[in-house]
């Protein structure tokens, strides 16, 4: 087996990296993959927050790399989930513990166990950037229609694309606000692919429920009826080669309108 | 009631006139994202930037008598594309033999310049390729002069326009 690993990244920070990290993982592995995510952002580490797996880490990658123990012996099971597994970030260590010699080779030994590897990048574009990416072969950019981050994205695809490694990368647009976007205060989902030139993997809406999900430490795919919990899971879709038509996030207005947005929903969900 | 319609009319009456005017800020935001982003995509920094606006107004004032300090070269954003916008404030077209004369003193100018170049790359050559680069440097120059001159008789013919907007659409 020789999995396929993918580098979620932004240049920005706060666009959502980490929570489409913990959510394409979770949502993989719900759908029998094997998987694994890689936390890259040491000394700033939070993937293991999101998965609620703060207080089951041991060894962190550091402890890896300075032989303190071994690699299976890193890898945090999740508590759900046994498909899952977590290699958390030093949290008392700077982005210059590891090199990208040996986040490559961590990367090429998980891929012998696993069908993913998920690598969680640091914001920004130095050396923690360049770590996370070593190992990978595909990327995925996270930003949101606001002109910092897109801005900030285009800067990573001009790097990503200067890597011989990242085989193809993908846009993935969070924290749209359809209400926003209809009222022409929000660059539209076209606006951004357009200027960005870059092929779109999913289109997540704002949605308080990632408060709360990131509160209790569970990933939003697990609940079934969340708009963004279906969006991530359509992504996890997208990446394994399925067809899955981009979610309508236009609100419907007043209340007949959403009963009837519900029902003709549900008809365009099952076919 | 008719004080409620009355306010509703106030406030429709600013909104309609509102969006009849500005921009939408999606719309604000795209346009400036463009023009930033192909700043940041083609290396063309402030001082590049002002090094081109230089070399326009050296060559550009061959030719027009123009307030130098007014001329504008800016990417900006053109419908759906962007563009490098020129504007160039022209104060005078100068005349036939104003353009002859500038010319012939920038030739003097550069001839003077490339036999300077030559002695110093002379110095530094042996003596057995000096003679060759010498009979070498005279045909140079009569070449460039001719084309220079031609030059300026297709130039002369037309008149310069008073206000000139170059394109130039990547």
């Amino acid at each position: 087996m020789s999995g396929r690993v993918i580098v979620i990244t932004s240049g920005k920070g706060g666009v959502g990296k980490t929570t489409t990290n913990a959510n394409i993982g979770t949502a993989l592995a719900r759908m029998g993959k094997k998987v694994v995510m890689i936390d890259t952002d040491l000394g700033l580490r939070n993937l293991d927050l999101l998965l609620g797996l703060e207080n089951r880490i041991v060894y962190t990658i550091v402890d890896v790399v300075e032989e303190r123990c071994k690699l299976k012996q890193a890898l945090v099971k999740d508590k759900k989930n046994p498909n899952l597994c977590l290699l958390a970030a030093a949290q008392t260590r700077d982005k210059t513990a590891v090199t990208e010699e040996q986040l490559k080779d961590i990367c090429e030994r998980l891929q012998k166990d696993f069908d993913f590897i998920l690598v969680d990048c640091p914001a920004g574009i130095e050396q923690g950037f360049q770590n996370a990416v070593a190992g990978a072969s595909e990327a995925i950019v996270v930003t949101t229609p606001e002109m910092s981050a897109v801005r900030d994205a285009d800067r990573i695809i001009g790097l990503l694309e200067a890597k011989e490694e990242i085989k193809s990368y993908k846009l993935l647009l969070n924290r749209v606000r359809p209400n926003l976007i209809k009222s022409n205060d929000m660059m539209s989902v076209d606006d951004v692919v357009e200027i960005l030139s870059a092929d779109l993997i999913g289109i997540i809406p704002e949605d308080t429920g990632i408060i709360t999900s990131t509160n209790k430490g569970e990933p939003i795919v697990n609940d079934e009826k969340s708009l963004a919990g279906k969006a991530y899971n359509n992504v996890a879709r997208r990446i394994i080669g399925e067809d899955v038509p981009f979610l309508d996030l236009e609100e419907p207005q007043g209340v007949m309108a959403k009963v009837k947005k519900f029902f003709s929903g549900l008809i365009g969900e099952k076919r | 009631m008719i004080l409620q319609n009355f306010y509703n009319k106030i406030i429709g009456f600013f909104r309609q006139t509102d969006t009849e005017v500005e921009e939408s800020s999606k719309d604000t935001a795209r346009n400036r994202l463009r023009v930033v982003l192909m700043q940041d995509r083609t290396n063309l920094t402030p001082e590049l930037m002002e090094r081109m606006r230089k070399e326009m107004v050296e060559l550009l004032s061959r030719y027009v008598e123009m307030d130098k300090e007014a001329l504008e070269l800016n990417l900006e954003q053109d419908g759906e594309q962007v563009a490098l916008m020129l504007s160039i404030p022209v104060i005078r077209a100068k005349d036939e033999e104003e353009i002859k004369a500038t010319l012939a003193e920038e030739d003097a100018k550069k001839a003077k310049e490339a036999e300077e170049a030559e002695e110093s790359e002379e110095s530094e050559d042996t003596d057995e390729t000096e003679e060759k680069e010498e009979t070498e440097e005279v045909q140079e120059e009569e070449s460039s002069e001719e084309e220079i001159f031609e030059l300026t008789e297709e130039k002369t013919e037309k008149e310069p326009p008073k206000e000139q907007k170059l394109k130039e659409e990547k």
